[in-house]
């Protein structure tokens, strides 16, 4: 399942959102053009879901059996979320009913964009102002004091 | 939430990626999603519009019988 949220690098193709109905409408994108075939549900206009789950802006969750968290992740990874739930449906399946599983935090650091080619090319689609913002961007990250 | 300033409707949905970087609005993000719940807590329910039909989700209705999976994102 997919929750629609906001426009992260909105351009003058995909513009950002000013009301419900262009948001419906830049969904609707996401459905036609990118090909999501999962159901989409879409957030609303203050991001009232996205606010709760962290606003990061693309981000994956696993919420296991009786509505608890079971895995996050700030940055969506397929092989990531497969691996785990692999190991979390399997896990399951070897302990006795009502065994609890225990928090298992991990951090890494990975490149966010690794098909970087790609990446520019889908910020072209959305309007030069896109690319321009987020050239502009990369200045701002580059001056930024390392914690 | 109102029309101007953090946390509004029009901060949320801000017109320039640069702007929203100036303004540290991803570091501000990124630390959102680390106050947001943890691994073995309960996940916030909300009904949700689903595209195309319009039908009102609740999602703890997805996450009864079978883990759910949940991507975030935007066309953008």
């Amino acid at each position: 399942m997919f929750i629609y949220t906001r426009e992260a690098h909105p351009g003058e193709n995909v513009p950002h959102h000013d009301n419900f109905e262009r948001k419906l409408a830049s969904a609707k994108l996401l459905a036609e053009e990118a090909g999501i075939g999962r159901d989409i549900l879409v957030d609303d206009l203050d991001g009232t879901v996205h606010h709760a789950y962290g606003l990061m802006p693309n981000m994956t969750w696993v919420i296991g059996w009786g509505g608890r968290v079971a895995y996050k992740a700030n940055w969506t990874s397929a092989t990531n979320v497969e691996a785990f739930l692999g190991r979390f449906l399997s896990g399951r399946a070897g302990h006795p009913p009502g065994t609890s599983p225990a928090m298992y935090e991990t951090q890494q650091a990975e490149f966010r964009y690794p098909d970087r080619k790609r990446f520019m090319q889908h910020l072209g689609r959305n309007g030069p102002r896109a690319v321009a913002e987020f050239e502009k961007a990369q200045q701002l990250w580059a001056q930024r004091t390392p914690t | 939430m109102g029309e101007t300033g953090r946390g509004s409707t029009a901060a949320y949905n801000y017109p320039r990626f640069d702007d929203y970087v100036a303004d540290g609005g991803d570091v501000a993000d990124e630390d959102a999603f680390w106050a947001s719940p943890r691994a073995g807590q309960r996940a916030p329910d909300f009904v949700v519009p689903r595209l195309g039909d319009g039908a009102g989700v609740r999602l703890s209705d997805l996450w009864r019988s079978r883990p759910l999976v949940m991507e975030f994102g935007s066309f953008t």
